[in-house]
């Protein structure tokens, strides 16, 4: 079990990467909260040792993303909300950054992961396609629907990056 | 547009509350991260548990239904009650058709052995029989001396003032050996008795005939061998073909 100090670093370091993480997949607060208290007693109980921050950060995208995926995949949880909803959540967003959330949060669910790590967490493609054990093509061609839908919904400025 | 996905997603951070519920429930459910490493068997502890309930199910059912002592009954009708450890009476076997008609007309399943043994010694049919003059058999048997003695006694002790009633314990091997020949323990110690003085006695004659007959049996055919012995003693010239083992009992002979 790691010790109380290292677990509130981890919680200090990546809880605002856990939060955006859920924040594209679950519709409210109340399911953020449970991810959260999943993501972190798994990592207070793993007893992965970490060969650095890299792979501690890895571990910890790919912990979130499964939770959400299980919490969303649960029977009791099949429950639909409108786009309005989710947008409901960072209700403090300016109406700019508002626009650009709503556009990746309408994203097919697989391509959301893969957009935010690329251009949030500025990692490649193959170190996406490691994390979320997918073929480094299939991330490629999710890049380049993604560009296109966003593009189509927020202007001609998405090849910008 | 990486500026502007960058600029939106850095404006979203983990709440503080968030993040300090997360370290009480973390606190809450380490107790205070001094609980013990979790194992990875323990995933394996309900499936562990269920297995072992259904282990004690099944080994209390297979307990409780194997008998430990069989009582055996005999008048004319002939049954035997399996008890378990617990005194309790977990089958009956009839051994003829009164035992079958006995056995149907008393309810003696998963009664204590002494509620059963009385059940049947009070039913009017074994009443009559006794009036008659016929006698009853009660054999305990089992693999424990000291239970089996126990049990004798409270026989006894259920049986006392009746007439023509004999209560004693045979061995788990004797009892073995007269199922083989489709009889209760009564009656197959009745037969070796039987068989001692008339060799040609076969186990279904036996089976037919009441205790009374057969012990009026028994008496006629020893007092037929003394008197040969007798005649042998005094007449040297008798017949070696004519000494009366050829004799065979009639159900409903005299012994006289």
């Amino acid at each position: 079990m790691r010790s109380e100090e290292s677990v509130n670093n981890a919680i200090a370091q990546y809880s605002d990467m856990i939060r955006r993480l859920c924040m594209l997949h679950l519709k409210n607060y109340a399911d953020t909260e449970d991810i959260f208290q999943t993501v972190f007693l798994k990592y207070v109980l793993s007893s992965v040792s970490f060969e650095n921050q890299e792979h501690e950060k890895a571990w910890l995208i790919r912990v979130t993303i499964n939770a959400c995926k299980d919490l969303l995949k649960s029977f009791f949880r099949s429950r639909t909300v409108s786009i309005d909803q989710i947008a409901e959540q960072p209700a403090d967003l300016p109406p700019d950054n508002r626009e650009v959330l709503e556009a990746v949060l309408s994203l097919p669910e697989k391509y959301k992961d893969v957009v935010y790590l690329y251009y949030y967490e500025e990692y490649t493609a193959p170190q996406i396609g490691r994390i979320l054990g997918k073929n480094v093509n299939t991330i490629y061609t999710i890049l380049n629907r993604s560009k296109k839908i966003l593009r189509d919904k927020l202007g001609g400025d998405v090849y910008e990056a | 547009m990486k500026h502007k996905l960058q600029q939106t997603f850095n404006l979203i951070h983990a709440e503080e509350e968030l993040k300090e519920q997360t370290k009480l429930f973390l606190a809450n459910k380490t107790q205070g991260y001094s609980k013990c490493k979790q194992t990875r068997f323990k995933p394996l502890i309900p499936i562990a548990i269920c297995v072992l309930a259904v282990l004690m199910i099944v080994g209390g059912f297979q307990i409780y239904f194997t008998p430990v002592s069989v009582i055996s009954v005999d008048v004319n009708p002939s049954v035997e009650l399996a008890v378990n450890c617990f005194d309790t009476v977990v089958s009956v076997e009839e051994y003829n058709e009164d035992g079958q008609k006995l056995k149907d007309a008393l309810n003696l399943q998963f009664l204590n052995y002494i509620d059963a043994v009385e059940k049947i010694i009070k039913d009017q049919t074994i009443q009559d029989y006794l009036l008659q003059d016929e006698v009853l058999s009660i054999v305990v048997t089992g693999s424990d001396a000291q239970k089996d003695e126990e049990m004798l006694a409270a026989i006894r002790n259920c049986t006392a003032g009746q007439k023509n009633t004999y209560c004693y314990r045979a061995d788990a091997d004797q009892v073995e050996a007269a199922h083989a020949e489709g009889l209760s323990y009564g009656k197959y110690r009745a037969f070796l008795e039987v068989q001692a003085f008339d060799p040609d006695i076969t186990p279904e004659e036996i089976q037919k005939m009441s205790m009374r007959e057969i012990r009026e049996l028994l008496a006629h055919l020893s007092n037929e061998t003394a008197n040969e012995v007798i005649d042998d003693g005094h007449s040297e010239n008798k017949g070696a073909g004519d000494n009366g083992a050829g004799h065979r009992w009639q159900k409903g002979q005299s012994a006289d």
